[in-house]
């Protein structure tokens, strides 16, 4: 191919190219450097990272940060322990329920999210269908319980919300794993507990690392839940959209989202080198 | 002449171009304000009760933004010179914010002839740049068929939440009013002050076993409605709307310290068209608030606004209600929000 043949292939790939990476650049990633660049400037107009130091060293801060880590961390290993069993049964077992299965995982997400948080208020309140059943129903209790504002629930509706992707990201590399690899194990004198463990889970290692990143990232950003279902959580989302509703600190959202996102990036870096350690 | 695809193209687009230039002048020519307010109910007041008047006198045409005072504040503040809103909704702190940064026009009696009838300290309030039409009281709200013998007072509230009586719905700190209708309220009727929140945060300790969030006013309403809380800190218009829907179980006490007064300030940003002042005169005028005060059951501010037997019997008069400092009271709010976080959490 000559050169000038060579070089309009890739004035046309760039071409093509150029509409999304635009698109990307505008929105995406000028928003994103403006609004960190906030975080760096100080009230003279110069540079600073007096405020990095400050909530750096804040133990309050430090906390803050730590409960936004171990909340996304919680809810992303039981959403991962809940979602593999159904992601196993969708593509080994369900045949032609399958189809009825994967609705009945996405139907919830067709739902608004603050009508899914209601919901859970509904149900848990201290004179809601779960204490009716448990105290008048069933007998089970004197006094109805408070579920209300209790970390437990905040959890639990957030791995609501967030287990189809888990069960979908799973599904999808479950599908496409070589069966005669595990029926050549069980030949060859394995158990299936020992079939499951060194044949089947780590060749789906990749799609339980990928549902783990999609709802590590999720839970992270998570607020509507957060902010409705109390659970007595103070995470970054939360303080950021303080900043703005309440004390209009601006730069000190910027800080904090800056520090968010470097965590939900680190995080994302640990995970892809977990996955790819198990040699998958 | 052959017509090809690329010729084809470029036609299409220079005769589209030609077409939006034509526009251009056009829009340029029509008279049209953006104003502002609160989705819901609020929004279907507004168009009623001021816009059609507005549009009516003055032939202009009034579109209406629907969102929130921070996001308004926001895009005002992104751009000054040719602010993409005429009118804003505001809440009494973003309004002395707005005017302390120099943001917003002076108010006055030749620009607007129906302020001569505001309270002159609902102008003093926004610094003399905007006013309040629109007011609400912060008491307490209870549901009848759990309390039989409801607190009458801010101080009885605390005792008898913190006695384990009753579980009570308080705004969280998510909520932006708290820090004045809740914190500074409870404060106040507590014996403190600007300067010394102790009280509030002492009694809110006192309470905490007792008590749930809400993050917006329809979490207090579930909560009251799911049996999670018996009572709570909300609005009296509010309660009064889920009374007309028909909710027989629910009713409103303004504790006698006095509520704190929730209002509603209305501004001009510098640089918007004038048209704003016209559309400002109709918000202030007497008959259109009567209007809005009849469909959002809130208190208006026009001394000359006379009120039906039904709304007079609910709205909290302006001398049963406090005023918050709101100028003093935006100088040390991030200093209560922190204090919050710090303290009592989310």
């Amino acid at each position: 191919m000559s050169d000038t043949a060579q070089i309009s292939a890739r004035a046309r790939r760039a071409l093509l190219l150029a509409p999304a990476l635009i698109f990307l650049a505008v929105f995406f990633v000028m928003p994103l450097a403006d609004n960190s660049a906030r975080s760096f400037i100080g009230e003279e107009g110069g540079f600073t990272l007096a405020r990095y130091a400050s909530f750096l060293t804040d133990r309050f801060y430090l906390g803050v940060i730590a409960e936004t880590v171990i909340l996304s961390a919680a809810v992303t290993l039981i959403s991962v322990v809940i979602a593999y069993p159904v992601a196993y049964v969708l593509v080994r077992k369900a045949g032609r329920l399958s189809g009825l299965i994967i609705f009945l995982l996405i139907a919830p997400l067709l739902t608004s999210i603050i009508m899914r948080t209601f919901g859970w208020q509904v149900l848990f309140a201290r004179r809601g269908l779960v204490n009716q059943w448990l105290v008048t129903d069933l007998g089970l209790l004197d006094a109805p319980l408070r579920w209300l504002n209790t970390p437990g629930l905040a959890i639990a509706a957030l791995v609501h919300v967030l287990v189809p992707f888990a069960v979908l990201s799973i599904a999808s590399v479950l599908q496409g794993v070589d069966r005669r690899l595990e029926e050549g194990a069980l030949m060859l004198g394995a158990s299936r507990f020992r079939t499951f463990f060194e044949v089947t889970l780590p060749l789906t290692m990749d799609g339980i690392g990928t549902g783990a990143i999609l709802v590590f990232m999720i839970a992270n950003g998570s607020f509507v839940t957060l902010v409705l279902l109390g659970g007595g959580f103070q995470t970054l989302p939360l303080l950021i959209y303080q900043q703005f509703n309440t004390t209009r600190d601006f730069a000190l959202a910027s800080t904090m989202s800056t520090i968010l996102l470097v965590i939900a990036l680190a995080c994302l870096w640990l995970q892809l080198r977990l996955v790819r350690r198990q040699g998958v | 002449m052959s017509l090809n695809r690329r010729k084809f193209l470029g036609t299409g687009a220079a005769a589209a171009g030609l077409v939006g230039l034509n526009g251009l002048p056009l829009r340029a020519q029509t008279k049209t304000l953006n104003v502002t307010a609160y989705g819901g109910v609020w929004e279907q007041a507004i168009r009623d009760c001021f816009v059609a008047p507005f549009e009516a006198k003055t032939g202009a045409k009034a579109t209406v933004s629907l969102g929130g005072p921070a996001q308004w504040l926001a895009q005002v503040e992104a751009n000054p010179e040719n602010p993409p809103l005429d009118v804003l909704i505001m809440t009494p702190d973003l309004a002395v914010l707005a005017a302390e940064g120099d943001l917003m026009d002076e108010f006055t009696v030749e620009k607007l002839p129906n302020l001569a009838n505001i309270p002159q300290a609902f102008t003093d309030a926004c610094l003399g740049k905007g006013t309040y039409f629109d007011y609400g009281v912060g008491g307490i709200t209870y549901n009848k068929q759990a309390v039989s013998e409801p607190p009458m007072s801010f101080a009885a509230f605390v005792d008898r939440v913190s006695s384990g009586e009753f579980v009570a719905s308080v705004p969280s700190i998510q909520y932006g009013p708290t820090t004045v209708f809740f914190l500074w309220a409870l404060n106040n009727a507590l014996g403190g002050d600007v300067n010394n929140v102790d009280p509030f945060f002492e009694a809110m300790a006192k309470m905490k076993d007792n008590l749930v969030f809400w993050a917006g006013p329809n979490d207090f309403f579930n909560h009251l409605a799911s049996g999670e809380a018996d009572l709570g800190i909300y609005f009296d218009g509010r309660t009064w709307n889920h009374v007309d829907e028909g909710v027989d179980w629910i009713d409103f006490i303004n504790p006698e310290e006095g509520g704190a007064m929730t209002a509603v300030a209305i501004q001009k940003p510098k640089n918007a068209s004038d048209l704003a002042w016209d559309y400002l005169n109709e918000v202030l005028a007497p008959g259109p608030q009567a209007q809005f005060a009849e469909i959002l059951n809130y208190g208006v501010t026009n001394t000359e606004v006379v009120y039906s037997e039904k709304l007079a019997a609910r709205v909290t008069p302006l001398s049963k209600a406090n005023l918050p400092p709101y100028a003093e009271i935006a100088k040390v709010r991030n200093e209560w929000v922190d204090r919050w976080n710090r303290e009592i959490g989310m």
